[in-house]
């Protein structure tokens, strides 16, 4: 098959996944839109507050739409979502999209530097361990990943906070950035902003400042990874080809890069994919303990409080991050392994 | 040699006292998220404690005592339907715009108009005028006794400056100014918003034109942070890198840091906690069963359970339905205490018999101090022969359950607050058989005297008729036992050593009005 054969069926598998994307959202946002509104609990009078007149709750639900039937207010939804607009947050009293536009893009920091985090020190661990099969370093590698496997992440948050703040104070643990920087926000994302503002001072404060929140987001990560790598190449380890490289010559170190990690590295990414895209939601309790102004911390105010516009965007953006980690890590395994470009190709 | 040393010993002096006078003064304290910087639309603790700083009030609570002192206003006359205020000449916005009576009217105007926050205190008054530059006429449809208390929820902002940044929004006024107001502020206040993040931190800084000028060692800068957990807290204390905590710490950490030497700050006497019990659900509809309840809980064991010191405890023993110090409420020796006997003889007089019912108590799963309370009422009840159930509830849930008697638990516990320090915004929203059915009176009474003495209250026209009147509501609330009444709750706060904040310490110096105490500009930081 040519490159471009090979191109276009990726094309073709894209156009596929984007397609069911679309309608997967659609079907969430309904999901959601009733779902939010089932919830007992009228987010009126929540807002307003017991000592609010029954006049001044009747407006707060005129201007929610709340007193019209349920597919109506869909469908002021959908008309306002063409349009970019959420409604507005009860929690913050702003529009929705401007909520997700400040909170969104720390979040997103957050779990690409623990996704960094999981990629660059997992997959080498699980691969010194398949090396090592058996020995002190496997042994080691092992013990490490089940313990980040065993606890979740707000609890590695806390040990890292007592460990390397409380007893030895060499990390900051509150904030994206020290108070002594005014950084202009021009993004959002502070690390790009800060290339912009040409602070490299401000840059390493930020990489010094997320280092603890995205390493206990990442651990649990870290630990699977580097679990299902050792697994998956330790198999591979034992296939005839392997035999065979090593009977021709090869080196050991071409072996294991080309000939045992890259066919071990498809189920890998696929659980890397699922897990970057679930820390999107499993952030909040990492983000409560580093005071980090994050959408997965926004996400559960709001749910707790019965915002119904900041519910239904939240969930949506969360969503639409599922699906594209998804959607990625289908295109680099349809990169990566030519069984399924071909298979694809002869569909 | 020894000129050199003194020479290089006087230098050393000279940059330290340099830097000492030009350190910054920062203030970072916590609160629970969100904080709403629109004046018109705050409640909650964190908005209380922004709009406090960043707008001023006509009247301010007198510090150490009852009743209120002119602020904004110079004096004010007027009693019954009509009160009428003279402003100080002096006072300018944070803008530079001079205050005026028009900006009092426009403040009124618009926190009625947005109608959230607390502007049901202010539902008696029919209008407001601005007579001149310098007074300002309110108008009541009918007498209310705590208006001139109620005004210390009316924060005046800048007409000038709000009206150049309308919204879009229905009608000519657009959105009042809300998205405007939701990220900056317009007040006349001693601090100056600088930046806000209503889920991360606001940021603060001294407004060196305040009208009353602003204490040379006041913070310079004041950083509001949002949400912060308490092992956070914690950590950012013992790092140096936070100054006061939130009321929200758990009792075990504030004692930690107690420990640590950090001092304990408290603000108290504006209101209680309870027990509230469902007047209209079986067996709770029988007063003897309410009263078998309210004389079986231990009010003794409840103190040891909130107490962070032994000198110094999240709550002060209840003596009746009235928060110590406020109109109504029974001096500190006749504290409630526990009476199994008594218990034991309502129990026997209930019309329901205690063998076949069991009764629910609930509590809010954002506040674990709950769960211990509902553990120890159980307990309380079991030495009773009454049985009982526990049932963690959502604050959202209960919200929406309180509405509905039916779907009302037997027993609901709520921390509640007389937002101006005034009895009638403690008792009336709890009590009043119009205001049953919210998250403040999941008893839903429907008392004919209780309505009676509230309405009284509200209306009595001088401080010795509001007491009488407060006083025989309190008599008639301890012999229906709506509630128990559990203990007089304290705010308790943790701040490093240098941190002064008299209003939090020094009794003389108290408000008598929640968040009053964090008035920036009377703070000193060594």
């Amino acid at each position: 098959m040519s490159d471009g054969s090979a191109m276009s069926a990726v094309l073709r598998l894209l156009a596929g996944r984007l397609a069911i994307s679309l309608l997967v959202l659609a079907g969430v946002s309904v999901l959601i839109f009733a779902i939010a509104r089932v919830i007992p609990g009228d987010p009126a009078r929540i807002a307003l507050g017991p000592n609010a007149t029954p006049e001044q709750v009747e407006k707060l639900r005129g201007e929610l739409r709340l007193d019209q039937p349920i597919w109506l207010q869909y469908g002021h939804f959908l008309s306002d979502l063409s349009r970019g607009e959420l409604g507005t947050s009860l929690y913050t009293n702003r529009p929705v999209t401007r909520d997700i536009a400040q909170f969104l893009p720390a979040t997103l920091e957050l779990i690409l530097a623990a996704g960094i985090l999981m990629v660059c020190i997992g997959l080498p661990l699980g691969i010194i361990a398949a090396k090592n099969e058996g020995g002190f370093l496997d042994n080691l590698v092992r013990i490490v990943s089940l313990l980040g496997v065993s606890a979740p992440s707000f609890v590695w948050a806390v040990i890292l906070m007592l460990l390397f703040a409380f007893f030895l104070p060499l990390f900051p643990i509150a904030g994206r950035i020290g108070t002594e920087f005014e950084i202009p926000h021009v993004t959002g994302f502070l690390f790009v902003d800060c290339l912009l503002a040409r602070r490299l001072d401000a840059f390493a404060d930020a990489l010094w400042h997320i280092a603890l929140p995205a390493f206990a987001l990442a651990l649990s990560g870290i630990g699977q990874a580097a679990r299902l790598t050792r697994a998956n190449m330790v198999e591979t380890y034992k296939r005839p080809h392997i035999e065979m490289a090593r009977s021709y010559g090869f080196p050991e170190w071409r072996i294991a890069r080309k000939y045992a990690f890259r066919p071990s590295l498809i189920p890998s990414l696929t659980i890397i994919g699922l897990d970057f895209a679930a820390m999107l939601g499993n952030a909040f309790l990492v983000e409560a303990i580093f005071a980090w102004p994050g959408l997965s911390r926004y996400g559960v105010a709001v749910i707790l409080r019965k915002d119904l516009n900041a519910i239904v965007g939240t969930v949506l953006i969360i969503s639409a991050a599922f699906l594209i980690a998804n959607l990625v890590v289908d295109l680099l395994i349809a990169l990566i392994n030519p069984r399924i470009r071909h298979s694809r190709d002869r569909a | 040699m020894l000129r050199l040393f003194h020479g290089l010993l006087a230098c050393a002096i000279l940059a330290i006292s340099a830097f000492a006078a030009s350190a910054e003064r920062v203030l970072r304290l916590d609160e629970v998220a969100v904080g709403e910087l629109d004046p018109a639309k705050a409640s909650d603790y964190a908005d209380s404690i922004l709009m406090f700083n960043v707008y001023d009030t006509l009247v301010l609570p007198r510090q150490g005592g009852p009743g209120h002192t002119p602020h904004l206003a110079e004096s004010w006359t007027g009693s019954g339907t009509e009160y009428t205020f003279t402003l100080r000449s002096d006072v300018k916005f944070q803008s530079g715009n001079a205050m005026t009576a028009e900006d009092v009217k426009f403040s009124f105007d618009r926190m009625v108009a947005v109608a959230q926050g607390l502007s049901f205190l202010f539902g008696n008054v029919e209008s407001v005028d601005a007579v001149d530059p310098l007074t300002v006429r309110f108008n009541l449809s009918e007498p209310y006794a705590p208006f001139v208390s109620a005004l210390v929820r009316l924060p005046i902002v800048d007409k000038q400056l709000v009206m150049a940044n309308l919204g879009e929004g229905v009608g000519d006024m657009g959105d009042w100014g809300a998205a405007y107001l939701s990220q900056h502020g317009a007040g006349t206040g001693a601090y100056m918003v600088k930046s806000h993040n209503p889920q991360e931190e606001t940021v603060m800084v001294k407004n060196d034109g305040y009208f009353l000028g602003v204490n040379e060692k006041a913070p310079d800068t004041v950083r509001l942070r949002y949400g912060l957990e308490a092992a956070t807290v914690r950590t950012l204390i013992a790092q140096g890198e936070h100054d006061i905590s939130s009321q929200w710490l758990p009792p075990e950490v504030k004692r930690a840091l107690a420990d640590d030497g950090n001092q304990l700050l408290t603000e108290g006497g504006t209101g209680s906690f309870y027990f509230k019990m469902n007047t209209m659900k079986e067996p709770l509809d029988d007063v003897h069963c309410r009263l078998a309840i309210s004389n079986a809980f231990d009010y003794g064991s409840v103190l040891k359970l909130i107490a962070i010191t032994d000198d110094i405890s999240e709550g002060t023993a209840a003596t009746g339905a009235i928060t110590a110090g406020m109109f109504g409420a029974k001096p500190a020796e006749q504290s409630l205490s526990r009476d199994v006997e008594a218990a034991k003889a309502h129990l026997a007089q209930c019309s329901h018999d205690p063998s076949e019912f069991s009764v629910e108590i609930s509590w809010i799963a954002e506040v674990p101090l709950e769960e211990r309370l509902a553990l120890l009422l159980q307990a309380n009840l079991a030495e009773v022969g009454i049985s009982s159930t526990i049932k963690k509830i959502p604050w959202a849930a209960f919200a929406g359950m309180v509405e509905n008697p039916d779907n009302t638990p037997n027993i609901s516990q709520i921390f509640v607050t007389a937002v101006t320090g005034d009895p009638d915004t403690l008792l009336y929203g709890m009590y009043h058989s119009s205001k049953a059915g919210t998250w403040q009176s999941p008893e839903h009474l429907n008392d004919a005297e209780v309505d009676t003495l509230l309405d009284a209250g509200r209306t009595g026209e001088s401080d010795g008729e509001r007491e009488t009147a407060y006083s025989a509501l309190n008599d008639r609330l301890l012999a229906i036992a709506p509630s128990i009444y559990g203990f007089d709750s304290q705010s308790v706060f943790v701040a490093r050593p240098g941190i002064s904040v008299p209003a939090l310490s020094d009794p003389d110096m108290a408000f008598g009005l929640d968040t009053m105490g964090f008035a920036f500009r009377l703070m000193e930081i060594e």
